[in-house]
Parts: C-alpha cells; sequence; structure tokens
C-alpha cells in the first residue's frame, strides 16, 4: 500500500520541472526519500555487501533505524539524534555525507524533504515495486463528467491538484488518425474518415476502436515494440553476422497479438513453449524468444565464455522484459541499489545455462535446435509420399527374395591399373587458372623454397582464411570410369598447419567436394553429399600424403566430364603436387560389379537410412538383416546384372522421393529454445566473469519476490514463466501494463520503463498503475481489451493542443494534460508513404525483405566470408511490404530504421529514443523510396483529384485526414505553380524525377505536371503534422 | 565461375562478387553534381545552437577541442612497428618461457599448438627525436613526429577475439548496447559546426586482403544516448552523407522552393498545436538544406594547395582510402567537427606477417605523418587531439610457419601500443615498459579505461561525472571501476 494521499504539490516535485516542494508537504519514503538515497548513498551503502562502507546499510528498515555506538542511524521525529541529519549538514568534510571524492551533493531541495521526513516520523516503505499491486477505489474528482472509464478519475485527480485542467476531445478527424495509427500503424483513407464523421450513434468512436482491433494490420503494429524488447534479427549479430532463419517466431508475435492470445500464455510460450506438455508447433516456435540473442561464431573464441554470456543475455532479458528489473548489475556483484544479490541473479540464469544451443553458431542459417514448420496439410502430403514410396518397397521386395549377390570372377591377369596425371608441374592444357579469396596471386615452387613431390615444381598457397587455387577449361577433360578414384598429393606446413583443405570438382559446376579437417572451417556446401564429402581428419603434416576419393563417392557418374579442380584450404600453409585418376579394368574394383568394392567406395551418408544404420556396425557384428539390408540395397540399385529389373520400380521410387522432398525443402524452419537432456551445474561467477566460478547456486528466484511455488522436481523454465505470470508477483503486470501505455502516451507512467527498481523513477501515477495491473489480471491478460481501455480514456481522447501553461509546468506532459503527440516511429513513417502513394503491398508475414537501400551500408563493414557482406536488393512486391519485414542485419542495421531510432536489435530494447535530426530530413527529402511514394502519391491525385486545387486538398486530406485551411491552401498552390513553372523550363528534369524508382510513372501523365506534383506530394510527405501522431 | 561462391549463390539465387566489394574508392566523394556547389541563400535561421555542449561541460578547460581517432583494426603487431625487443634476436624459434607466458589464457586458434616458438622482428629500428624514441622502418613517416608523440607502450584491454574488443575499445565494454566514443562526445561537448555532424567516421579501404576482419556499426553507435549522435559515415561510395543529394531532376532551387512552402505549413502547424518539436523540426530542415551545400565543399580538394596533397601521398585524391580520410579529418578539424574516427581494417596479421604489415603501414603511415605535420603548420595540433591504435596487440610466439622473414602472431590483449599526440599530450615522451618478450607489462600499464580517461580529461571531462543513467546504473565510457587520467602523458 502506498501513496495514498496525494497533497498538491509534493505530489508534482517527483518531475524535475514541476513547482519545486514546499516544506509543509507530507513525504512518501518511496517516492521523496528512497530516490536521494539510493542516488546518493546506495553505491557504499546499499544491498551491495561486498561494497559496503561502514556496515552501514540504508535500504533496509533495519539499517536505517539502527543503533550504531550509541548514535541512531534516522530517529524519527527528532532531527538532532538523527546521525544521518547530522552527516548530510554538516560543514566538517571529513565527516560529510555524501564524502566531497564521490562528486555527489545533496540539493538544498533533497536536504529539506529529509528534513521534512524525519520531522515528520520517518516512515519506512518497502519500494513499491516490490509490494503486492493493490487495486484502490477510483479517486472522487470534480469534473467527474469528464471521465470515460476507470483511466480518467485517476488522471483527473492529479490535473486539478496541481491546478490545470485537461484539454478537450480532439477533433474526430484528428481521433481517427490518432487510433488508426496507434493501433494499425497506418493511416485512415479519406472514406474511413468520412464514415466516421457522419456516424452520429453514441458507440461509434468504440466501434471505429473495435473495427481497427480487428484488423490483421494490427497485428504487425503491436509486434514491432515487442520484437525491439525480444531483440529479433535475421542475423546472427557478431562476427560474421550471417543471416538465421528466426521470421517464423516474428511471425508468431503478429499472430499471437491478431488472435489476442493473453498475456500470460504470450508469456508462458516464449519462455518455455517447449517445456509444455504435448506443446504445439506454435509453442515452440513462440519459445524462439530465447533463441534471438546475438551469437558468435569467431575463430579463436573460447565456447566456455560465449555459452555463459548467451545464459547471462537471457537471464537479463528476462529480467527486465518482464520485471522491469536491471538483473545485469548483479553479473559482477550484489546490486547496488536493488534486492538482487549476485547469487540471486545466478540462480536466476541458472535457468538458462543449459539450453542446448552451441556456443559457436556455426555461421549456420539453421543453428540447432531448430524446428521443421510444415502445416498440417504439408503433414498430410508428406504421408501420402510415405505411404505411396511404401508400396513400391515392398513391391521390390517381393522380387528381391527371389535374388541373390555373386561375387565376379576375376581374371588377375587382364587387370591394369591406369593412373591419368593430370596436375604435375602445371595445370592442364587449356586450363584457365584463378585465386579465390586472396590478393597472392598462383604459387608453384621448385625445390629449393619448398617441398615438390613429383616433378620440378609444386603449387604452394599461404592463407589466413579460406583460399583456392582452382582452373576450368581443360581442353582434355578428365573422364572417370566407375572404378575411378580421384587422387592427389598433398604437404602441409608443420608449423602452420590449415584448419581444413578441401578437393573440388568441376563438372557442370563446382558441385562436387571432399573435404579433410575440421567440417566446417570451408563453409560451402551442405555436408554429407556429394557437395561436401567429409573424408575425415587432416592428413599428417610434414610429409607428402596421398589423398583419394572415388568418384563415385562424390556422386560423379562415369563417363562424366570433369574440366576443373579447386585446391582449396582454411589458413596455414599447404602445398599440393601430382594429380589426377587412377582406373581399373578388374571387374572385382568396379563397383557395378563387385558388391566389396562397392562397400569401399560408396559414400554411406547418400544412402538410405537403414543402409547407413547397417554400415555403422562393423562388419563382421552385423546381423542378418543388416546384412540383408546392404545386398538388397547393392542388387536393386548398383549391380549391374540385376539393377535394371527394378528399372521401373526405381524410376518410380526416385520421383516418389523427389517430389516429396521438392516439396518439403522449401518449408522453412525457425531456431526454437531446449535444454540440454543433463543440465549444466551454474555457479556464481566472481566479478562477472565466465571462467571464475564462486558458490554453485540452484535455480531460484530473488527473495525479495513472492517464492516459487513448491514443487518435488527441480524447477524448469516452465515454472519460472507460471511464477512471471502469478497474480501475486508485483512486477509482471505492472511492467507490462506501462509499456502499453508508453507505447499510446509517449512516456510510461514510470518513465523509466526498463527499470522499476529504485533507480527508475517512481510512477507519476502509482494508483493508475495499479489499478491498470489490477484491472488487467482481473480480465485473464486479454491484450485488446487493455489496449482498448486506453484509447477509449478520455485522457487519450484529449486534444494534443500545447498550451502555455503545461509546457511551463510539465513540458514533457507527464500529467497528461493533452493529448499524446510524438513523432511516429521509424516504420511507421515508411509504412505511411507506402501506403497513402498505393504502393504498399499488405502480405502478411515470411522470409525478410530487402528493399531500396543506399550502396555501401552493408560492405564497408562486412567480414569477407559474411553471407551478408552484399546487400542485393529485392526487386518487385518486396520493395513495397511493410517495415517490420524488412531483413534486419544487426551490424549494419537499415539506414530508415536506425536514422529514425529504431534499435539495431543487439540487446534487448523497451523504449525508443525519438530524436529529431537533419539526417531525418535529408532521408525524408531525398531517399529513393520516398520519392517514389511521392510521385506514385502525384499520380493518384493527379487521376483522383479533378482540378488542381481540389487535387491539393485530397492530398492534404489523405495524409492529414484533416482538410486544408485557406491559408494552406494558399501555400499548396504557390509551391506546385512555382514547380510547375521550374518543370516546365526543364522537362529534361521533370522527366528525371519521374523516372526515380523501379515502377514506371503511369503512361499518359505530362511529365512536367507529374512532375511538379512529385515535389508538392514530398513536401505533404515530409509535413510535421505528417511524420507525428497528432 | 568461382567455385567457393556457387554454393552460396545457388542457395540464396543471389549474385555473390568475386572480388566482394574490394572495389571501393571509385566515385561520389569527387563527383557531387555541380548543382548544389552554387546552392542558393538558405532560408530563415533557425536558432544559432542546434546542438550545445551539456550545460555542465566542460568541466574545467580543456587542452582539446577534438578528437581525431585512427583506429587500426584487428589488432597491430606491436612487435614489429612500436615495442622494440632486441634480445629477441637470440630466442628465434626457441620456446617461449613458461615464466613469461604464465599459463595466461590464449585464443583456440593457438592454444592447441604444441609449440610456442619465439619470432623476433625482421624489422630494423631506429631512435628518432629528443626523446631517443625506437620507431620501426615500416613507420618511417612517423620518425619525423616522434617529438610530437606520446607513445604508450602498455595499454592492455579485457577482450582476446575482435568482435568483443572492437566494441570493448570503442565503447568500454565488450557487450554491445553501449554508447561509443565519438558518441559519448557528441553528447556532452556538442557540434561548433551548425552545418555539419558532430561525429563523423570514416572507413577507407586496406591492402592485406578481402579477409579483413569486420567492423560493426556499434562502433561508432549512440547505443543508449539519443541516435542523433550516432557517428555520420563520411562514404566513399554513393551519396558522402547518406541522402544529401537531391534526386535526379530536383535541383538545389527547386528544393529551396519546396522547403519554403513546406517551412510555412509547418510554422502554421505551430501556431495550432504549440508543440516546441515543431520548430526543431524546421531547424533541422534548414540544416539539412545547409549540409547539401557544406558537405559538398567539405570533400572538394580542389583548393587544397599541391604541396598539401603531396604530403598525404599519391593516393590523397581517391576517395576510399586511407590517405584521403586523413586529409579530409584534418579538413573536418578544421571546420569543428568534433570527433572523427578513421577504421583502417586489414591488421590481423595470424600469418604472413611481414609482407602483410607492409602493405598495412604503406596505406597508413604516410598520411598518418602527414596529418599530424599539417595540423601542426596550421595551429590545429595543439587543441585537437590525435590518437592512433588498434583493439589489441600480437603475441611474439608465432602462429604457424616461422622463418626469420615469415611468421605470423595471434591475438595479445594483455600489452599493446598506441600513440597520442596534440590537444595537450607530451609529445617525445614514452609511457611504460614491458618485459623482454612484450609480453607482460613490467612498468606503468594504462588500460583502456585509463586511455579514454585520459582523452577526456584533454577535452575538459572529468570522466567520473560523465556519466548517463541507463539501465538502473549511471553509464561511462570508462566502466565501473575506479581508473584515473594518466597525468604521465599530459604535457
Amino acid at each position: 500500500m502506498f501513496l495514498r494521499s496525494l497533497s498538491s504539490l509534493a505530489a508534482l516535485s517527483a518531475l524535475g520541472a514541476l513547482p519545486a516542494f514546499a516544506a509543509s508537504a507530507k513525504i512518501e519514503f518511496t517516492r521523496d526519500i528512497r530516490p536521494i538515497l539510493s542516488d546518493n548513498c546506495y553505491h557504499c551503502h546499499g544491498p551491495d555487501e561486498q561494497q559496503r562502507k561502514a556496515k552501514l546499510r540504508l535500504d533496509t528498515k533495519d539499517g536505517l533505524f539502527a543503533v550504531r555506538d550509541g548514535a541512531t542511524v534516522v530517529k524519527g521525529g527528532n532531527l538532532k539524534a538523527s546521525e544521518l541529519w547530522q552527516r548530510i549538514t554538516t560543514k566538517n568534510p571529513d565527516d560529510m555525507m555524501p564524502p566531497p571524492d564521490s562528486h555527489k551533493k545533496l540539493s538544498t531541495e533533497q536536504i529539506a524533504k529529509m528534513k521534512a521526513w524525519i520531522e515528520q516520523g520517518a516512515q519506512f516503505q518497502t519500494h513499491w515495486a516490490f509490494e503486492p499491486v493493490t487495486k484502490s477505489a477510483l479517486p472522487k474528482v470534480k469534473e467527474a463528467k469528464w471521465s470515460r472509464n476507470g483511466v480518467d478519475p485517476f488522471i483527473l485527480t492529479r490535473l486539478e491538484s496541481s491546478g490545470l485542467n485537461p484539454m478537450p476531445e480532439a477533433s474526430r478527424e484528428t481521433l481517427i488518425r490518432r487510433l488508426s495509427l496507434d493501433l494499425t500503424g497506418l493511416p485512415p483513407t479519406p472514406e474511413e474518415v468520412d464514415a466516421f464523421l457522419a456516424d452520429k450513434s453514441v458507440d461509434a468512436y468504440e466501434r471505429l476502436v473495435d473495427r481497427l482491433l480487428a484488423n490483421p494490420r494490427y497485428g504487425e503494429h503491436m509486434a514491432r515494440p515487442w520484437l525491439d524488447a525480444a531483440r529479433y534479427a535475421d542475423t546472427h549479430g557478431l562476427h560474421l553476422d550471417n543471416e538465421r532463419s528466426m521470421w517464423p517466431y516474428r511471425d508468431w508475435v503478429v499472430n499471437a497479438f491478431n488472435r489476442n492470445l493473453p498475456f500470460d500464455k504470450f508469456t508462458i510460450e516464449q519462455l518455455a513453449g517447449d517445456l509444455l506438455p504435448n506443446a504445439t508447433q506454435d509453442q515452440k516456435i513462440a519459445s524462439g524468444f530465447n533463441r534471438c540473442n546475438v551469437t558468435t561464431s569467431e575463430g579463436g573464441s573460447i565456447g566456455e565464455e560465449f555459452i555463459f554470456r548467451y545464459a547471462v543475455d537471457r537471464t537479463e532479458t528476462t529480467a527486465s522484459v518482464w520485471m522491469g528489473l536491471t538483473a545485469g548489475c548483479a553479473v559482477c556483484h550484489d546490486h547496488k541499489f536493488d534486492p538482487i544479490s549476485q547469487k540471486e541473479f545466478y540462480s536466476l540464469f541458472a535457468f538458462f545455462n543449459s539450453a542446448a544451443d552451441p556456443a559457436m553458431d556455426g555461421n549456420a542459417l539453421l543453428t540447432p535446435p531448430v524446428l521443421k514448420l510444415r502445416t498440417p496439410e504439408q503433414q498430410r502430403k508428406l504421408d501420402a509420399f510415405t505411404a505411396t514410396i511404401t508400396a513400391i518397397e515392398k513391391q521390390a521386395k517381393e522380387r528381391l527374395v527371389t535374388l541373390k549377390y555373386e561375387p565376379p570372377a576375376t581374371d588377375t591377369n587382364a587387370v591394369k591399373i591406369t593412373e591419368t596425371v593430370w596436375v604435375d608441374d602445371d595445370f592442364p592444357a587449356g586450363a584457365k587458372a584463378a585465386v579465390n579469396a586472396s590478393t597472392a596471386p598462383t604459387t608453384w615452387i621448385d625445390s629449393a623454397k619448398g617441398p615438390v613431390f613429383s616433378g620440378k615444381r609444386a603449387l604452394m598457397r599461404k592463407g589466413t582464411g579460406v583460399a583456392q587455387d582452382f582452373f576450368t577449361d581443360a581442353s582434355q577433360p578428365l573422364t572417370p570410369t566407375a572404378t575411378g578414384k580421384f587422387f592427389a598429393h598433398v604437404y602441409l606446413d608443420l608449423l602452420d598447419p590449415p584448419k581444413a583443405i578441401m578437393l573440388q570438382f568441376h563438372t557442370d559446376g563446382w558441385k562436387h567436394r571432399a573435404n579433410w579437417g575440421d567440417e566446417e572451417a570451408i563453409n560451402y556446401g551442405i555436408k554429407n553429399t556429394p557437395e561436401k564429402v567429409l573424408m575425415g581428419k587432416l592428413p599428417e603434416a610434414g610429409k607428402w600424403v596421398r589423398l583419394e576419393v572415388s568418384a563415385a563417392k562424390l556422386g560423379i557418374k562415369a563417363g562424366t566430364k570433369i574440366t576443373g579442380i579447386a585446391f582449396t584450404q582454411s589458413g596455414g600453409t599447404v602445398h599440393w603436387d601430382k594429380a589426377g585418376i587412377a582406373d581399373s579394368t578388374n571387374p572385382a574394383d568396379n563397383p557395378a560389379f563387385a558388391l566389396d568394392a562397392w562397400k569401399k567406395s560408396v559414400d554411406k551418408k547418400t544412402l538410405p537410412q537403414p543402409v547407413q544404420d547397417a554400415f555403422k556396425a562393423d562388419a563382421d557384428k552385423r546381423t542378418d538383416a543388416q546384412r540383408r539390408a546392404i545386398d538388397e540395397h547393392y542388387i536393386q540399385f548398383v549391380w549391374e546384372k540385376t539393377k535394371s529389373q527394378f528399372a521401373e520400380l526405381n524410376e518410380k521410387l526416385k520421383k516418389s522421393k523427389d517430389e516429396r522432398d521438392a516439396g518439403d525443402k522449401t518449408i522453412p524452419s525457425t531456431f526454437v529454445m531446449a535444454d540440454l537432456p543433463n543440465k549444466r551445474d551454474a555457479f556464481i561467477h566472481l566479478r562477472g566473469q565466465y571462467n571464475k566460478t564462486g558458490e554453485k547456486v540452484e535455480r531460484g528466484v530473488p527473495a525479495i519476490l513472492p517464492p516459487l511455488p513448491k514443487s518435488t522436481n527441480a524447477p524448469t523454465r516452465l515454472d519460472l514463466a507460471n511464477w512471471l505470470v502469478s497474480p501475486k508477483h508485483p512486477l509482471t503486470a505492472r511492467v507490462a501494463a506501462n509499456r502499453f501505455w508508453q507505447q499510446f502516451f509517449g512516456l510510461g507512467l514510470v518513465k523509466t520503463s526498463a527499470d522499476f527498481g529504485s533507480q527508475g523513477e517512481p510512477p507519476t501515477h502509482p494508483e493508475l498503475l495499479d489499478w491498470l495491473a489490477g484491472t488487467w489480471m482481473e480480465q485473464g491478460w486479454d491484450v485488446k481489451r487493455f489496449v482498448k481501455l486506453l484509447v477509449t480514456s478520455a485522457t487519450y481522447r484529449q486534444d494534443s493542443r500545447i498550451t502555455a501553461k503545461p509546457l511551463q509546468m510539465d513540458p514533457e506532459n507527464r500529467l497528461f494534460a493533452h493529448g499524446p503527440r510524438f513523432r511516429l516511429d521509424a516504420e511507421v513513417i515508411r509504412d505511411n508513404a507506402l501506403y497513402v502513394s498505393g504502393l504498399l503491398v499488405q502480405t502478411l508475414g515470411g522470409k525478410g525483405v530487402k528493399p531500396y537501400q543506399p550502396e555501401n551500408i552493408w560492405e564497408p563493414v562486412g567480414f569477407g566470408g559474411s553471407n551478408t557482406r552484399n546487400y542485393v536488393q529485392d526487386h518487385g512486391e518486396a520493395l513495397y511490404r511493410r517495415s517490420l519485414y524488412t531483413f534486419l542485419k544487426r551490424t549494419a542495421p537499415p539506414p530508415f530504421m536506425a536514422t529514425f531510432d529504431a534499435p539495431n536489435r543487439e540487446q534487448s530494447c523497451v523504449r525508443r529514443e525519438r530524436s529529431n535530426t537533419p539526417l531525418q530530413a535529408l532521408q525524408l527529402l531525398n531517399d529513393i523510396q520516398h520519392i517514389e511514394a511521392a510521385r506514385h502519391f502525384a499520380q493518384r491525385l493527379i487521376i483522383e483529384g479533378g482540378k488542381p486545387e481540389s487535387r491539393l486538398d485530397l492530398g492534404f486530406r489523405i495524409v492529414t485526414s484533416r482538410k486544408p485551411t485557406a491559408a494552406e491552401q494558399k501555400i499548396l498552390k504557390a509551391t506546385l505553380d512555382k514547380q510547375l513553372a521550374r518543370y516546365q523550363k526543364d522537362k529534361e528534369a521533370a522527366e528525371k524525377l519521374i523516372k526515380y524508382g523501379e515502377t514506371p510513372a503511369k503512361a499518359g501523365l505530362d511529365p512536367v505536371e507529374l512532375a511538379a506534383y512529385t515535389m508538392v506530394a514530398n513536401l505533404l510527405l515530409n509535413l510535421d503534422e505528417v511524420v507525428t501522431k497528432n | 565461375m568461382n567455385p567457393l561462391h556457387e554454393f552460396a549463390r545457388q542457395q540464396t539465387r543471389r549474385q555473390f562478387f568475386a572480388s566482394a566489394g574490394l572495389s571501393l574508392g571509385s566515385v561520389a566523394l569527387a563527383t557531387m553534381p555541380s548543382t548544389l556547389r552554387a546552392a542558393p541563400a538558405a532560408g530563415r535561421n533557425y536558432g544559432s545552437k542546434i546542438h550545445p555542449a551539456l550545460p555542465e561541460l566542460p568541466h574545467f578547460a580543456p587542452t582539446a577541442k577534438r578528437v581525431i581517432y585512427l583506429h587500426m583494426n584487428g589488432g597491430p603487431s606491436q612487435l614489429d612497428l612500436w615495442d622494440y625487443k632486441p634480445k629477441l634476436k637470440e630466442h628465434f624459434d626457441k620456446d617461449l618461457p613458461e615464466s613469461v607466458q604464465k599459463g595466461q589464457r590464449l585464443t583456440t586458434m593457438t592454444s592447441g599448438q604444441k609449440r610456442f616458438p619465439v619470432a623476433p622482428s625482421m624489422f630494423k629500428f631506429e631512435q628518432q627525436g629528443r626523446s631517443g624514441m625506437w620507431i620501426s622502418e615500416l613507420l618511417k613517416h612517423h620518425w619525423p613526429i616522434a617529438d610530437d608523440l606520446a607513445l604508450i607502450k602498455t595499454v592492455h584491454t579485457n577482450a582476446i577475439n575482435h568482435d568483443p574488443a572492437c566494441t570493448f575499445v570503442m565503447t568500454g565494454t565488450e557487450v554491445p548496447g553501449k554508447a561509443s566514443l565519438g558518441s559519448w562526445l557528441s553528447y556532452g561537448l556538442g557540434s561548433e559546426n551548425e552545418n555539419l555532424p558532430a561525429f563523423v567516421v570514416l572507413t577507407p579501404t586496406w591492402s592485406s586482403g578481402a579477409n579483413a576482419q569486420a567492423l560493426f556499426t556499434r562502433m561508432w553507435s549512440s547505443g543508449f544516448l539519443a541516435t542523433k549522435h550516432n557517428g555520420v559515415a563520411l562514404r566513399s561510395k554513393g551519396d558522402p552523407v547518406l541522402f544529401i543529394q537531391n534526386p535526379p531532376g530536383v535541383d538545389s532551387a527547386t528544393r529551396r522552393a519546396m522547403l519554403d512552402g513546406l517551412n510555412q505549413l509547418n510554422e502554421i502547424n505551430h501556431q495550432r498545436l504549440g508543440d516546441p518539436e515543431t520548430q526543431t523540426r524546421i531547424a533541422q530542415y534548414e540544416m539539412a538544406f545547409r549540409m547539401q551545400t557544406s558537405v559538398p565543399e567539405l570533400v572538394d580538394l580542389s583548393k587544397e594547395p599541391k604541396h598539401v596533397l603531396e604530403m598525404y601521398g599519391p593516393e590523397v585524391s581517391k576517395p576510399g582510402t586511407f590517405a584521403h580520410s586523413a586529409i579530409m579529418a584534418r579538413r573536418m578539424a578544421e571546420r569543428g567537427v568534433r570527433a572523427v574516427q578513421i577504421l583502417h581494417r586489414g591488421w590481423d596479421q595470424h600469418g604472413g606477417l611481414p609482407k602483410d604489415i607492409g602493405g598495412q603501414c604503406r596505406d597508413t603511415d604516410q598520411a598518418c605523418g602527414a596529418l599530424i605535420l599539417d595540423l601542426k603548420q596550421r595551429g590545429l595540433l595543439k587543441d585537437t587531439l590525435v590518437v592512433w591504435g588498434g583493439e589489441f596487440g600480437r603475441t611474439v610466439y608465432s602462429q604457424g610457419t616461422l622463418k626469420p622473414d615469415n611468421y605470423g602472431r595471434d591475438h595479445h590483449p594483455r600489452n599493446f601500443c598506441m600513440y597520442m599526440a596534440g590537444g595537450g599530450i607530451k609529445g617525445g615522451y614514452v609511457h611504460g615498459e614491458t618485459d623482454d618478450f612484450s609480453y607482460n607489462i613490467t612498468k606503468d600499464p594504462v588500460h583502456l579505461n585509463e586511455l579514454n580517461a585520459t582523452l577526456l580529461h584533454c577535452l575538459g571531462v572529468d570522466h567520473r561525472r560523465f556519466s548517463y543513467k541507463f539501465q538502473g546504473l549511471d553509464q561511462r565510457l570508462t566502466g565501473v571501476e575506479e581508473v584515473h587520467p594518466v597525468k604521465a602523458l599530459l604535457a
């Protein structure tokens, strides 16, 4: 229970610019005193035991009223006997608090407050945010008629006591624009405005709200702030910053808002969707919340460090997003201001440190654990294919029981091995040689300079990253037989070995690779397919080693023309020599005739799973069934003597499998959360260092908060999620309700929406915050209903005109004496321009798109090997999707987002700044997407608008929802005339302007007129009134 | 067809380029349309100080008004440039003594190495200037300015890999999300030029190959500060400042006419609604218009005398090179830009160091020397602080092949070299000492936080009082641990 009585001026004093403190006012510890102590004293006299000086703490009741060496720290009603008072008022620098070298100093006003607090009896209160949510009765107000719902009396009582009046309701045009932008992120059309103006029914406004809440654009708009908090993006974020497939999670968030998933379920599914009993695919996607953090795969990184960091990030994010706690402070030491000890931080951390994702993301699109997202329909299709395939296999089986393999007879005299040497001392005739990913040219060295295996010289390369020598277009291609084995000799430097080496063969493309060493170091091709056959460890360094790989294993059929080889390495110094192919005429060497030869040469990973499994067992330990699986596969698909009998069946089988795979391959996957089967132990990390662990800790929650429900098992993330949304939890509802308030009103009731601790600002309207939090929970965390409550309040519906008195008393509008007015978010500004011009493509969801972006945004920062090094812009509809769907590369975010204060999603963000800069002006004036939108808007005006004056009126109305005044009409007309005059003089310039952008200008329009209107449309889209919610 | 990239292309159906963005430095800086050069006068002047300093700053009289920060990204080898270790010759290919290595952590790139053979630098060093500062032959253009430099041999940092170390050197912490140095300066000290941003960043090309370590925009981003304090990229391709050019078919007069109408309508809106933000917006549009003139003027080198251009070397006229960036830095210093940061990539020599570092020095050495001399001859060096350094140093032991003239070095965060010059810094001074292996500090360590505290001190800022409340903490560029400016570095 707190802040019961709000007497006039003291209530305002928490707000810097509001009227100053009056000594007679009633002092509240939470509101008036704790912030002073927190800011000035808690660093040395707060919760952090390590830093505590003189064993004195001022954040607890015991500490504040303690008697020490005969002196009382604070004695209610007695200034003289209060040591604290003596210390903050003394002139003696030795006794003075805060000490002079702390650079902290209490202001006169703060000292006056301390005095009044002690004189009034020094009442102590627990920090407000940790007290249970308590719904109080609606306050009595003088202007009771003004109120529309429970929000308003709380606002009004504060205004009345401050001597301010609320503004009257805004005009209907303003209201529909405000509502449409707030609930869908898009403005209303003139037709919608007209309909609303004409609707005289009492519930017109409410029905408008309902209509907007039902629009799927609502979910997209509401998802944005949540995605900031969830730090969602389309790349990994660290080092290479490669692409990741996370967008199904983004779409889940959109959908969750649209289907009005209650906030408690919204919470549970994101924090623990993977742990729910019989979790649905959707719930598993939701668990991706905890996979949105930045990850690395930087060479040289220490795995343990990043496992630690990822868990810290997840802990901090959860604490911040749901509890408004700055738990990060307790990573290194006990929290200096809030009652979270370091041990408690690591108890929370223990819920997250057993995540199953690896320390190194592998720079992969799909870093496990991931989930393939089949729809029920897709699953049905897959099942149908499986049934067909099973039927064909059954038919084959019936034939197989009649056949038996027999080894070929060998005429050893006739057997020959022929070696075709292709590369020795040089590449073969006609070869076009080249180097990739390195500036050093192709280098052949002789034995004076290094090891040579054969002939006069060997190929040598020294690399830091992935590099390769290669050639194509050899005039005499290699054509392997079925027994063909490629060979090459390699010498790895003893002191400078590579991480991996690779041979790659050119047929109609570079699709056949054999890799030795680290599987990830040369990050090309799909592993365990002919695109990337894994040959095991690196050969021994410091000597020549013959590498061999059979053509069959690389998926190269007999007779295929090989026209090039690439010699690749990841780092190190590598020498290559004498390479070519060896063929044999011995049928026993030929996999098509001899089972044993086939067993040796076939790439097992390419075989059906049961055959693969059979091969995994040691040859002498295979069961009969396993042996049969191998033999039957050979007889059905490989053996020359029998495979023709299966030709028809095999073809059908292949067709079904191909069709199945072709469909299935296009189905996306997404990152999901999962825990390791055996959880990791958790420890306190001393000073936040990953490799310095202290005491072991168990999963748990801070003692200041309600306890976890008792359960027999160790608590899980699911228990944590349930705990967060239990009605007793004092923070979750307050924190989330405050964020919604912030979204619609510009600032939260708690301005520091990320910090509900003692360093944050206390709420301006504490009873209102509790009333909102309590009401919302009572209503089952119904988000749409809650949003409706906010936007149907009289407070929200006020005119946003700013008059002199509130501007001077309350420039930030913390008391809500007028309606919200602030600049639109980055995405809304762009979407608005696309929408009014008719360009916006309103497709919901899908993979991130790459709209217009100035050249050289990604390139100057990107790592050479990153797959997000080069920005390749999309075309067509992708250019005009809602900004929510723009591909987000964290280390170089799109300028239209960054310039307008969108966070780069490297860490959780629950409040965007709202800056006002010349770079924003330049972007809205000159960016191709805004100019193209202006031209389309201009076309629309010319075609739909009739005569010039009414075109301008229409344009003004589309962007502002209201009709221009006579003065405004005059300015617009004058601007148009000037532009027309200029472009009439310079038609070439007009042509240039209307050709900017990928869509062509509408045929048949006069270029001069279109150019002039384009400039006027550009003006309209830059109006303060248009980039602002009014 | 490029065999490496074919896979990526097939996967994504996108075009990948063999040279992967290497071909910077061709067009835009030099080729602003002439229409912008002859811009008509700007409209009404709204508010003289668009971006003032915080009221409490500076805390005391500064010795520097601005900073030019030359960041050599990747970790330049202190052993081959600044930290002269003649005794190492005797240790060639011998194992680094355990008494030196002391089991300190290594990156996983070399922690598996069987041996840690010592690689002495193959480069000659000479003593220069009154102080007898040893400088490598790779940095001959630094020889004449030795007496302007305070060389710090004992800088150390917390991180051992690039991403965290870059984040640390520029923001004072390893985890992304905090404000960068230049953003702090923009926030605290504001701008002295109404027509140019307070914090400008350049990312020139480099010699040592395509796979240079990455940069991250967080190295110049404002983090928790308002985004107006973000570093503004002065770009070598496309618009020099994003969207500075009018679209095709719009000249300056056309733009002016449109802006006049826009301002009038915004004025009406301000009268109607009384929001001060509207006034600010009008002022920002005017500044945008002025920037459309001031930026082309800034990047136009046609009035630079030939002898000055020659100081910076043959590449000075080529946008996107380090030399061009350096002269831009000087021109911005003249125009009162608060913080200029040049980030030169490619200093990560794990192997083949002698050859690659030669190229890196050819990119930068002459222009660094010229920048300091040029500032000096214009009287600007006395209040311009120049800082040079990377995110960490490199190991004395070789990574990979070791020959007298060929070796590589792994990351070494425990000591590396940086220098400061001008703006109240003591010239001709060497600070700190390392052991014979340049592996441990033996005297006067300087943590990066202390270096930043010193930098702020030169600008009249007490780093402990320069904070911003975020996530419940008083955030500082210099971190939470108590540090002090290094007084010995001050003139």
